[in-house]
């Protein structure tokens, strides 16, 4: 198929324009968004990353005041230190609120991840970061199952609150948050008999909880336990289970037998990097489905003729970077990607230079 | 119990102008630096209602009314996860009847079958009202509202046959009250749904969870479980020989093999029949009910069957090894070329084992 018609080449400046507009501002639609405003603000600022543009594309003053507000959204309460998802409920930074109130803005564990990523992103030196207390944070969100839960107080726990607290882990360096065994038997309880992992024990094989699975398990130190190693017959059984998701028209699906979506496309294609299996994608014909989600106004949708979000742009451009093809279309040329944290090598460099070789 | 006006067009007041509201003073969003991340350009109404919230949460009142703000802002906002929380809070220190709260939350249920917020409030409901607390009986019959929480979830997949969320809370459900006459009624429902919709995977995944997966279920005998992985490898054949293309399927029927330890070659006589094109028993007087052929009108071959065949080839080794390259050259050459590189690997994979 991809012999067949040529790639749409990837429109830089208008994917450029869709991030730059969400990170002004949200119309009254997008109220769903109201508390998660870090994750929007990680995919716009990911995506100028990938695209190499942020330095070129957005002012200094513009990226100070960007930084002003992520670090605003760092905020100790009684479960340690962490982020926030916006100020969506903060009423004052100056005097901190009663533990009663505190109870209903707790910093969120996938809201604090994204927002380390962020600051990076923007080249902030981190030096601001409560280390200690962001490690008793992360130590707080986990249950007696070895799961993790993205509020202290309760909430949903699943293989992506997991994840969250493997990759802030590694990135400080500090294990001391984890109960790497009880965390890591949890992470096999997700096996699914597809040969991929449910978002929680006996739930259905996930693309992106797949990835949450396998990128913990390669970030867990090497030392852990005998149990990050993946038993050869079940990675055989992923790597199939993953390769089968990829459908006639070039996209990843999530499940078996669902319909190709752009965010599926990372989820997978990073899945495969992650296992070593990167190279055995038809990576021309995943590179023409994404080449079709383009969306004629700027940024990727989750599928051809579908409007663009930031989440989809996002994912889209690191699933083109996480799996290139430059044989195909040279423009889909993008920066590298650090499969583990989800973000560019440089930025990566920049994680390791200011946080976790300062362990 | 719900608070919200039936003629929703006109509009309600602002909580700002409504008298009965005087005595809380409204609390606004911090709103901090001068060019935040992705703010949000809020309507009136939200604004409005969120400021009270704010102020009701820094007073700590739980009164009727908070479960009238709450619903306000969950309906605008079904992700705004401090008001579920202090929705919550408050449903228990009024000690307002839950089952009402859970017909509120049916309707919102199906209208908003992505938010995990509306599942996790439902797992929070059913908990406490089946709850039993010692010199006390739960507020309701765990297993009366268990049934009735199951067959809520029918018309909820009615509704998205594959939700994720929901197939999820009907998995904790059935898990969580454990009880054979819950369990009873699954494998029905299921192939309920597979014979509405055979690529329905999440169907065959809950099949798997309900026959392989249910952890008390360790009183089964050996030749009971025997029994048991004949009954399903009998039942996934058929569905196969109905649409042989249908990968769902035959993932199904891996996957109880390899949880049964069951070689693959056991197989191998059944899956053989969907790898060729033309069917040389189509003159056969035999019906051999354990392998059923497939359909007349079947799309052949099947790539799953070939997929399979060749793996069962592979892991017998030896001569057989040169059968599955061959499955697989067919594969990556004709009839799967979008995995050319995957069966190329399996066969080069497969070649060095051999030789090493
Ligand atoms: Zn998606």
């Amino acid at each position: 198929m991809s012999e067949t018609s040529p790639v749409l080449p990837l429109n830089r400046g208008g994917h450029v324009g869709h991030c730059k507009r969400f990170l002004a501002g949200l119309p009254a639609g997008a109220v769903e968004a109201d508390a998660s405003r870090v994750a929007i603000g990680f995919y716009c600022l990911g995506s100028l990353d990938l695209l190499g543009t942020l330095e070129t594309k957005t002012r200094p003053e513009e990226r100070a005041a960007w930084i002003r507000w992520m670090w605003e959204q760092q905020s100790v309460c009684g479960y340690g230190t962490g982020f926030k998802g916006s100020n969506y409920m903060t009423i004052d930074i100056r005097s901190p609120p009663s533990a009663q109130y505190a109870e209903y803005d707790t910093p969120n564990l996938i809201m604090t991840y994204t927002s380390i990523l962020s600051l990076a992103i923007l080249r902030d030196d981190l030096s601001r970061l409560d280390r200690k207390g962001l490690v008793q944070f992360v130590r707080s969100c986990q249950r007696e199952d070895g799961s993790f839960s993205a509020l202290p107080s309760g909430g949903e726990t699943d293989l992506r609150c997991v994840y969250c607290a493997f990759a802030i882990s590694s990135m400080l360096n500090d294990w001391t948050g984890i109960d790497l065994n009880r965390a890591l038997a949890y992470i096999r309880r997700c096996e699914d008999y597809e040969g991929g992992y449910g978002q929680q024990p006996s739930d259905e094989a996930l693309g992106g909880t797949t990835y949450c699975a396998l990128a913990s398990l390669y970030l867990a130190p090497s030392n852990a336990s005998a149990q990050r190693l993946i038993d050869s017959a079940f990675r055989a059984r992923t790597i199939r289970w993953l390769l089968h998701n990829q459908a006639v028209d070039g996209g990843f699906s999530g499940r078996t037998n669902k319909i190709s979506d752009a965010c599926y496309c990372f989820w997978c294609g990073a899945s495969l990097a992650i296992l070593g299996a990167g190279d055995l994608v038809d990576n021309a014909a995943l590179v023409a489905f994404l080449a079709r989600c383009q969306f004629s106004m700027g940024g990727l949708a989750k599928a051809p003729e579908k409007p663009a979000d930031p989440y989809h742009t996002y994912m889209a451009l690191a699933a083109a970077a996480v799996l290139p093809s430059p044989h195909v279309n040279e423009t889909w040329t993008l920066s590298r990607l650090d499969v583990l944290w989800n973000t560019t090598e440089g930025t990566a460099a920049w994680l390791r230079k200011h946080l976790t070789e300062k362990a | 119990m719900s608070y919200i006006e039936e003629d929703e067009e006109s509009g309600p007041p602002l909580y700002c102008e409504r008298p009965e509201w005087a005595d809380v003073t409204p609390i606004p969003q911090y709103e901090g630096v001068s060019s935040p991340i992705a703010p949000i350009f809020y309507t009136p109404d939200y604004k409005d209602a969120t400021d009270y919230f704010r102020g009701i949460v820094k007073t700590g009142e739980t009164s009727e009314r908070v479960l009238e703000l709450t619903e306000d802002i969950i309906r605008m906002n079904p992700a705004h996860y401090s008001a579920w929380q202090y929705r919550y809070r408050t449903l228990l220190a009024l000690n307002a009847p839950l089952d009402a709260e859970l017909r509120l939350m049916d309707d919102f249920a199906v209208n908003n079958l992505k938010t995990y917020q509306v599942w996790h409030h439902r797992r929070l409901l059913i908990t406490h009202l089946t709850v039993s607390t010692p010199g006390a009986k739960p507020t309701a019959d765990p297993l009366d509202t268990a049934q009735a929480e199951l067959e809520f979830i029918v018309h909820v997949l009615d509704v998205d046959t594959k939700n994720y969320h929901t197939w999820s809370y009907r998995q904790w459900l059935l898990a969580h009250f454990d009880d054979s006459a819950l369990w009873l009624g699954e494998l029905p429902y299921v192939d309920e749904l597979l014979q509405a919709d055979v690529r329905n995977n999440s169907a065959w995944h809950h099949r798997y969870f309900v026959v392989f997966g249910r952890g008390s279920k360790a009183q089964a005998t050996p030749a009971e479980e025997a029994e048991v992985l004949q009954r399903e490898i009998r039942y996934v054949k058929g569905k196969i020989s109905f649409a042989p293309n249908n990968i769902s399927a035959w993932n199904y029927l891996r996957g109880i093999l390899e949880y049964s330890k069951t070689p693959f070659s056991s197989q191998a006589v059944f899956a053989e029949s969907y790898t060729v094109r033309r069917a040389p028993w189509d003159d056969e007087d035999v019906v051999d009910l354990d392998n059923p052929k497939p359909s007349t009108d079947a799309d052949l071959p099947s790539v799953s069957a070939m997929d399979f065949l060749a793996e069962a080839y592979a892991r017998e080794g030896g001569d057989s090894i040169t059968k599955a390259v061959d499955l697989w050259k067919a594969l990556a050459n004709q009839h799967d070329t979008m995995r050319k590189k995957y069966w190329e690997f399996r066969i080069k994979e497969s070649l060095e084992t051999k030789s090493g």
